[in-house]
């Protein structure tokens, strides 16, 4: 039976988005996709706030996007890390690293 | 903080519709791509489609949220290009204009000058009408003003005592009486400066903290309370050194030891000029129902906070109603309102101020024209370049942007050069500006003088610069491109356009000359009046004697030792002394009746002004005396009471028979027992208070038969008059070191200086109407010469048909007048429609005075004759084989 899937934590999946188009660029659908299939089902995330997501980072100029032809011809809206998300990225990540360190430490038996 | 990628070609501008779409289309590929992918795992279309709009979440919210944020990126990419292009614009603009530096440096000139003048006269305005006087809540500050059956009235103790005892909507009231302080200090001589007398609660009322020191105190403005005096900070500086130890000491002031109490801020001053300020004390005589019709005193109140000025207005003016009710006879129709306090102090040059404003925004007008115009010979110069932008993509209103980035970019070069020329010239007309300007010494160019200049060039950037924009934005490519290739031919309407502008110019000019020499014709009319007397070769000053000190006896004696010893300084032709000088500005009037007509009512009763003067007067003023005898050193204080009285006087008031013989009683002092005064002589009017005012009806009593304090010295001299200040201002000394002799000056130099206000004002419009003359004299050769060099292949057919020369020249020359004439017709026009706004500043002109209108068509037609006579000699020596050949 697998695990119940876990509440996402409060800018998580901004982090995550930035992770995931640190990739390449690529389509919202593509984003999901992938975040799904890393996390192996055990973060459960609607595609709702992983759009609010995109277009929030777009707003704050971490992610730009143009739309382009995807792999079936159809147009679809692409979103590229900027230089900007780049260092965005790289700051929240060790913020992150450290922040599940601590909590590591705390976790297990001395 | 947005880092957004650069693009090398912009989006197009969304709309809020496409913005929808968008977001609809962004979340149907994923729904679809989902719902693709879910049945290739084996589940049915419609269970596929339930799991994918399950999977998303919340549809309609995400659709929202997606939506606002990407109106937000929208709106700030919008404004991101904005900038961009803007930056873009200035830097073409400036690129553009260094390669045309004669262009550029004649427009920011012109533009400088325009807008310089324009930033000088409202920093003056600003400074004087604009800035509120620098009183805490200066607004509530008011003086109270009574007017008599329609005429001004000054006020009386009792008012005081009236309006303190019935208002109730006023913080307080506090009288104000000019008065002389002759101040000593430290045996040194005495000097003469401005002071004012008040009641105790007077810097309470303007709400100013004392520099060092206290100001006065409850009390301290009743009879019998020690002499206190506040200094002015400028006083303190110049004469105390600054020392705050002075406070607490005692100084001489009028013969009377006062106690220096405080020092008054030096920004801070009211009046504004004043130097010293002690209390004004009434006694038991003035505080009385029987002292109202001696009316002498001015007042300043200060409204409540909370109460409407207009309401504090309607209060007094009920109090004066009620007096009136108590003393039908004295206060008839006496009646008192509020008035603002800077409108007082500045209230005559309100109106030439104005109209310096307005002359200098016609200048502003001319300036523009004229850069417009050079701006239309630059965008024919520039079709090509416009022709080849449009062909690469640029819409109408991108060229008409950029365009008016380069205007703009001009007009605030202009302006930030124009606030140099401002400063220079402000220092240059404040030096030049009468004395008796108020605030105008304040006058700086502060923030908002800065503002306006901005917002004053933004607006003449986009004024010239829309017409040459709109010009340049509509044209037919094809042929622009081909007519680009070899130069360009102007459009019709853009020398419709030109010709345009210089009539506007010249109509404009015309206005403006038109004013100038109204103001100038009626200056000289001015200067021209006879002022009754003859000031060359008088020297006059004025001295105070204290009343402490100067008793009537006392005063006779000063009198009659000031005339013996100037009478033998060397050179000296005649000595008189006076209780005022012509032209000085006093007024002193007396109601009078005369013997043996029936009984007139005291408030129906006529006035007159009283001199009292010496016996060499009228002879050293060179005032003839006309019937009758003058005043004569054998009239004095035990003999018949005597008066001499002017020609107007006599015509009033004695039209069909001899005035002299006749007596008259005046209504003052020693007088008021009903005493007569017999006339013994006509003399000859002079211009006493102004030099455009019309002689008041006036007497001249001995001065021996009533003494008076204030005193004016007078010396009639066969050589230099200012070389005897000197020598007259020693011989007071020696009889009264404590008595200074002050306001020197020539009578000469007296008329010249009645006159300044006008001479400045008549000097600053001649100086703007100069300017606008050279401008349109500028800008019509700019349309001719233009013309010329466009019609030089029409010139050469003219020649080899036969035109000679002379031909071609007339025709050029008429085309400048033809021009000319059309502006001056409309200029006339205008200008008579203006001249109703200066008529109250005229002296004996009218505002359509034909011989000033004459004058400035001569000026014009001469000035616009050399303007196109340059550029037809030019045309007239066209050489026709050259000429085709070039096209």
């Amino acid at each position: 039976m697998p695990a119940q899937p876990m509440d996402l934590l409060q800018g998580t999946l901004d982090v995550l988005v930035l992770r995931t188009l640190a990739w390449g660029s690529m389509h919202g659908y593509a984003v999901s996709r992938w975040i799904h299939e890393r996390t192996d089902g055990v973060l459960e995330i609607e595609d709702a706030p992983l759009y609010k997501a995109l277009h929030r980072l777009e707003r704050a100029g971490f992610v730009s996007a143009e739309w382009g032809l995807s792999e079936n011809n159809r147009r679809a809206r692409y979103y590229t890390l900027t230089s900007a998300g780049r260092r965005q990225f790289k700051a929240e990540e060790s913020a992150w690293r450290r922040y599940a360190e601590a909590v590591f430490k705390v976790l297990e038996p001395a | 903080m947005t880092a957004r990628r650069k693009r090398l070609f912009r989006l197009p501008w969304r709309s809020a519709r496409q913005i929808r779409d968008d977001v609809d289309e962004e979340l149907r590929f994923h729904l679809d791509m989902r719902v693709d992918g879910l049945i290739a795992l084996g589940h049915s279309p419609e269970a596929a489609r339930a799991q994918a709009i399950h999977e998303f979440g919340d549809l309609d919210d995400a659709r929202r949220y997606i939506g606002a944020v990407d109106r937000d990126i929208e709106a700030a990419q919008r404004r991101s290009d904005i900038m961009h292009d803007l930056w873009h614009d200035i830097g073409y603009a400036t690129r553009k204009l260094r390669a045309a530096p004669a262009f550029a440096l004649a427009a920011i000139v012109t533009l400088a000058l325009g807008i310089g003048a324009n930033t000088a006269i409202f920093s003056v305005v600003n400074g004087v009408l604009l800035k509120p006087l620098p009183f805490p809540q200066a607004d509530r500050l008011v003086r109270v003003v009574y007017t008599q059956q329609g005429h001004g009235d000054a006020g009386t103790p009792m008012d005081l005592v009236d309006n303190r005892t019935r208002a109730t909507k006023f913080v307080g009231f506090s009288v104000i009486e000019a008065s002389t302080a002759n101040i000593i200090r430290n045996n040194a001589d005495a000097e003469r400066v401005q002071g004012v007398r008040v009641g105790a609660n007077w810097f309470d009322l303007l709400r100013v903290k004392p520099v060092v020191g206290r100001f006065f105190r409850d009390g301290e403005d009743q009879t019998g309370a020690e002499n206190v005096v506040v200094l002015s900070e400028q006083l303190w500086r110049r004469d105390f050194s600054g020392d705050p130890s002075v406070i607490g000491t005692s100084v001489r002031i009028n013969a009377t030891p006062h106690t220096i109490i405080g020092v008054a801020p030096a920004e801070q001053r009211y009046p504004l000029s004043s130097e010293l300020w002690m209390t004004k004390r009434f006694d038991a005589r003035e505080l009385n129902d029987g002292s109202r019709g001696a009316r002498w005193l001015g007042w300043l109140a200060r409204v409540k906070d909370d109460v409407p000025v207009a309401e504090a207005s309607a209060e007094v003016t009920r109090i004066s109603e009620a007096m009136e009710k108590q003393f039908p006879e004295v206060l008839r129709q006496r009646r008192a309102h509020l008035a603002s306090v800077q409108e007082y102090l500045t209230g005559d040059m309100r109106k030439p101020l104005f109209i310096m404003l307005g002359a200098v925004a016609l200048v502003l007008l001319i300036a523009c024209a004229n850069v417009a115009n050079l701006m239309l010979v630059r965008a024919t110069a520039r079709e090509g370049e416009m022709a080849i932008r449009t062909a690469l993509g640029a819409g109408r209103g991108r060229l008409v942007r950029q365009l008016l980035t380069e205007s703009v970019l001009l007009s605030l070069t202009g302006a930030l050069v124009g606030v140099g020329v401002a400063k220079l010239g402000m220092l240059q007309m404040l030096r030049r500006a009468p004395q008796s300007l108020p605030l105008v010494g304040t006058v700086t160019i502060d923030g908002r003088t800065l503002a306006l200049t901005a917002i004053v060039a933004l607006i003449t950037g986009i004024v010239f610069g829309i017409l040459p924009a709109m010009h340049a934005g509509k044209h037919d490519l094809a042929t622009a491109l081909r007519a680009g290739a070899r130069g360009t031919r102007t459009r019709p309407s853009a020398n419709r356009a030109k010709r345009t502008i210089v009539v506007a110019e010249v109509a404009l000019a015309v206005t403006l000359l038109t004013g100038a020499g109204l103001l100038l014709h009626s200056f000289a009319k001015l200067l021209a009046v006879d002022p009754g007397f003859r000031p060359e070769g008088v020297i006059s000053m004025k001295v105070a004697l204290p009343g402490r000190t100067y008793d009537s006896t006392a005063t006779r004696n000063f009198i009659r030792a000031v005339e013996e010893r100037a009478r033998a300084l060397p050179g000296a032709k005649s000595v008189a002394l006076a209780n005022f000088i012509p032209l000085d500005g006093s007024s002193y009037g007396f109601s009078f009746t005369i013997r043996g007509r029936p009984p007139i009512r005291p408030s129906d009763q006529p006035s007159t002004e009283v001199r009292q003067v010496t016996p060499d007067f009228f002879s050293t003023m060179g005032m003839p005396v006309t019937r009758g005898r003058s005043i004569a050193s054998s009239d004095q204080p035990g003999t018949t009471k005597v008066l001499v009285v002017n020609q107007t006087l006599a015509k009033r008031f004695f039209p069909n028979e001899d005035a002299v013989g006749q007596s008259i009683s005046l209504g003052w002092g020693e007088d008021t027992s009903g005493e007569l005064r017999q006339i013994v002589g006509v003399v000859g009017d002079v211009r006493s208070a102004a030099l455009e005012d019309e002689p008041e009806p006036t007497v001249y009593v001995p001065i021996m038969q009533a003494p008076y304090s204030n005193l004016s010295i007078l010396v009639r001299t066969n050589a230099q008059p200012s070389s005897f200040a000197a020598p007259l201002r020693a011989l007071v000394r020696e009889l009264d070191h404590e008595v200074p002799v002050y306001s020197v000056q020539t009578m000469e130099e007296r008329v010249a200086s009645s006159v300044g206000r006008q001479k400045f004002y008549a000097t600053l419009i001649a100086i703007f109407a100069g300017v606008a003359l050279v401008l349109s004299a500028v800008g019509l050769y700019g349309v001719i010469a233009y013309a010329v060099s466009q019609r030089t292949h029409e010139l050469g057919v003219r020649v080899a048909l036969g035109a000679t020369g002379d031909r071609i020249s007339r025709m050029v020359i008429g085309e400048g007048l033809a021009l000319t004439a059309i502006g001056a017709v409309i200029g006339i026009v205008g200008s008579i429609l203006a001249g109703k706004l200066i008529t109250s500043l005229l002296f004996g002109v009218n505002a359509t005075d034909p011989a000033t209108i004459v004058g400035v068509i001569a000026v014009l037609g001469a000035v616009a004759a050399v303007a196109s006579w340059l550029p037809a000699r030019r045309a007239a020596r066209v050489d026709p084989l050259t000429a085709m050949r070039g096209d």
